[in-house]
């Protein structure tokens, strides 16, 4: 059965190239959908329940912790498991992440497809 | 024979000649003796001068009523005749009580002046001062037990400071009958003298607290002194507020090692300072939500006497907190722009990654998508590392203009025709309206005027939401009249808040109008926009928008090398209209 995975980020060539390396290196086992702002992660995430998401945390409308937090505080959102794209500049949201639940974090500027990919199937095993 | 006629001449010229003579003998008597008298008064007078000089001398500009007092009754002996000199002084906690004896006496008699002088301190002070530790020292001649002669003569002179009562000065003798209103005179002038130069000191003295305490008041930077035993002398506002201090009573040492205790060792420094006479630069230290520079250096004395001696510490905190800040810009803005110079690099790097690992390549619509993104990662680095070098060469004054003359219009339709299709995705309504007095020709650098009308254009696109209308305007402007009324003489969409240039003093020039009705601009981001330090770290971090942010700083370095002005109006929720002038006539 595919998983569904949601990937959440304003950057839309970032959005593009991550989408098609998880499909590509899934060999089909995953199903991934974007969103491109956080309302519209939000709004994604409610109708379509993914198995996982990926969630930027830097965009117009609603950043990424406060996409999680209202995620988490829905019923269907407290167990999903996210893992959040960072810059390095991030590092004090980062702790308001692991409050939140965050399963890993993606270092957007240099991460490895094959790092991701594993720790997804880690997550979803 | 002589007659008794002659004889009653004789008699009565004899008497009237002894009669003189004893009459001249006494007014040379007179004479000699009120001589005498003034001549003993004279040098009364001047031996009187002489010591009151003397003591004033010794005395000096003291400010220590103790060592006045110390040089008065050891003086006093040359004026006077006594057994015993005392002085009583007020202190907060005690009396202090000195005698100085000329002649030995018995115990009983000081303590006989000892009781007098409480009593007449106490009526003095309409209290009483009985239960008042007194602290008692005897100088001059020894006390004996065997002499049993009381005090016969005595009297006080209060010793007032200003207005205030600070003690007693009391002369007393075995002998009976011996001050009269000459002797008594003359000590209460040397008093006198001496408590009014106090009172003269002390008010000099207070003038001077007055104007450094107002000095140190007025006072930016914090300032606290303290005395050698770490005792705060002063602390200014600043100060106060550093430590957060509210009191109405002065703050103490501990105050200030309490309040920045975890941020500065301020006992230890002080100490350092003041031990090893050495000044301590602290680099920075955050308090109160500011950062200080802090310098705790000894304080030495500069009068003569005591020149170079340590006196005690002082602590001077200089608020560095506008420089962090400026720091903090500096810093955030090379992160920012390493940010953005990174993201699509690393989206180039895996693009390429991608098209290595996978069959994307093989499926020519996911291959062109694959090259567009490639072209637009690559332009938007090329476009930041563009506008790093314009503000650069803008910062170093070398931003040069290729000034030819040009037909402004052409400029205007050609960028209005390259934004057409993008205001058309975005249902938005692209109008040009160049007025019939508009310029045809003038000198300027028509490459740099559509980069600013680029920027303006796709800002002004991009700020306002769908059904919205973007206008591009030209027209004369007029020196000495209103910009504003201009454009709206020639009903140009205009919005006029919070301009700053009414444009009357702007030479004769064309003026180029982006007029929008967008989300419009807060009046505290106005001033923001072109700074470019703060645009970058907004427009890069909140807004959702291609451009680096560096845009309308080049925008006003390139209006302002043609000699020209720009100006933004605009009201949220309505709209915003950005103008700039170029001048018809070039220097």
């Amino acid at each position: 059965m595919t998983k569904k995975i949601l990937v959440v980020d304003d950057d839309k060539i970032f959005s593009k190239i991550l989408r098609d390396g998880l499909a590509d290196g899934g060999d089909g086992k995953y199903e991934i959908l974007a969103a491109f702002d956080g309302e519209e992660g939000f709004e994604t995430a409610e109708k379509e329940r993914p198995d996982l998401i990926l969630l930027d945390l830097v965009m117009p409308k609603m950043g990424g912790i406060e996409t999680l937090k209202k995620i988490r505080g829905e019923e269907w959102g407290k167990d999903i498991p996210v893992i959040v794209e960072t810059q390095l500049s991030d590092i004090e949201s980062m702790g308001e992440g692991v409050a939140l639940g965050v399963r890993g974090y993606l270092v957007k500027a240099d991460y490895s497809l094959e790092d991701i990919l594993r720790q997804i199937e880690e997550i979803l095993k | 024979m002589v007659s008794s006629d002659t004889l009653t001449l004789v008699l009565v010229f004899g008497t009237l000649y002894i009669a003189m003579g004893v009459f001249a003998f006494y007014s040379v008597h007179r004479i000699r003796k009120n001589l005498e008298d003034r001549e003993r008064d004279a040098k009364h007078r001047l031996y009187e001068i002489a010591i009151l000089k003397e003591i004033a001398d010794r005395t000096g500009y003291s400010l220590n009523i103790e060592k006045i007092l110390d040089v008065i009754t050891g003086s006093l002996n040359q004026l006077l005749e006594y057994s015993a000199v005392s002085y009583m002084l007020l202190k907060p906690s005690k009396i202090i009580f000195k005698t100085d004896l000329q002649r030995s006496v018995s115990p009983e008699f000081i303590k006989d002046v000892k009781t007098r002088m409480l009593s007449s301190l106490s009526a003095l002070l309409g209290r009483d001062m009985g239960g008042v530790a007194v602290e008692e020292s005897i100088t001059g001649a020894i006390t004996l037990d065997d002499i049993k002669e009381p005090i016969l003569s005595s009297f006080n002179i209060p010793l007032v400071i200003g207005d205030q009562l600070v003690g007693v000065l009391t002369v007393s003798h075995t002998k009976a009958g011996l001050y009269k209103e000459n002797e008594m005179e003359i000590l209460y002038k040397i008093v006198n003298q001496a408590s009014q130069a106090m009172t003269r000191l002390e008010d000099v003295i207070k003038t001077e607290q007055g104007k450094v305490a107002a000095m140190l008041e007025s006072m930016v930077e914090g300032v606290i002194m303290t005395d050698r035993e770490y005792r705060v002398v002063a602390a200014n506002p600043a100060a106060k507020e550093i430590i957060s201090y509210k009191k109405n009573t002065p703050p103490t040492v501990f105050d200030f090692i309490e309040g920045l205790k975890s941020v500065l060792d301020v006992q230890g420094k002080l100490e350092e300072a003041i031990k090893l006479d050495k000044t301590i630069v602290v680099k920075e230290v955050q308090a109160a939500g500011k950062y200080y520079q802090v310098i705790i250096s000894p304080v030495k004395a500069s009068t003569t006497s005591i020149k170079g001696q340590i006196l005690g510490g002082a602590i001077i905190f200089h608020d560095i907190s506008p420089e962090k800040e400026a720091e903090k810009m500096r810093n955030d803005f090379t992160s920012m722009m390493v940010h953005e110079l990174r993201s699509p690099l690393g989206n180039i790097k895996k693009i390429g990654e991608l098209l290595k690992s996978s069959k994307i390549l093989e499926n020519k619509q996911e291959a062109s998508e694959y090259a567009s993104m490639l072209y637009l990662s690559s332009s938007s680095m090329l476009d930041l590392v563009n506008d790093l070098l314009d503000v650069a060469k803008l910062e170093a004054g070398k931003l040069d203009m290729d000034r030819k003359p040009g037909r402004p219009a052409d400029t205007l339709r050609e960028i209005v025709a390259f934004f057409d299709t993008k205001a058309r995705d975005a249902t938005i309504a692209l109008k040009l309206f160049i007025a019939p007095d508009s310029p045809e020709t003038i000198t300027f650098d028509a490459k740099r005027v559509s980069q600013v009308l680029k920027n303006l254009l796709s800002n002004a696109i991009h700020y306002t939401p769908k059904g919205g209308t973007v206008t591009v305007a030209s027209f004369l402007h007029k020196s000495g009249s209103s910009i504003t009324s201009e454009a709206q003489a020639l009903n140009i969409p205009w919005i006029g808040d919070q301009m700053t240039t009414d444009g009357a003093q702007v030479p004769d020039s064309i003026v180029i109008v982006v007029s929008d009705t967008g989300t419009g601009i807060e009046a505290e981001h106005i001033e923001q926009l072109f700074n470019k330090f703060a645009q970058f770290a907004t427009s890069s971090r909140q807004m959702d928008h291609d451009g680096t942010g560096l845009g309308l700083v080049i925008v006003k370095g390139i209006v302002e090398a043609h000699g020209g002005t720009i100006d933004i109006g605009s009201t949220v929720g309505k709209g915003s209209t950005f103008y700039f002038t170029l001048p018809l006539l070039t220097k």
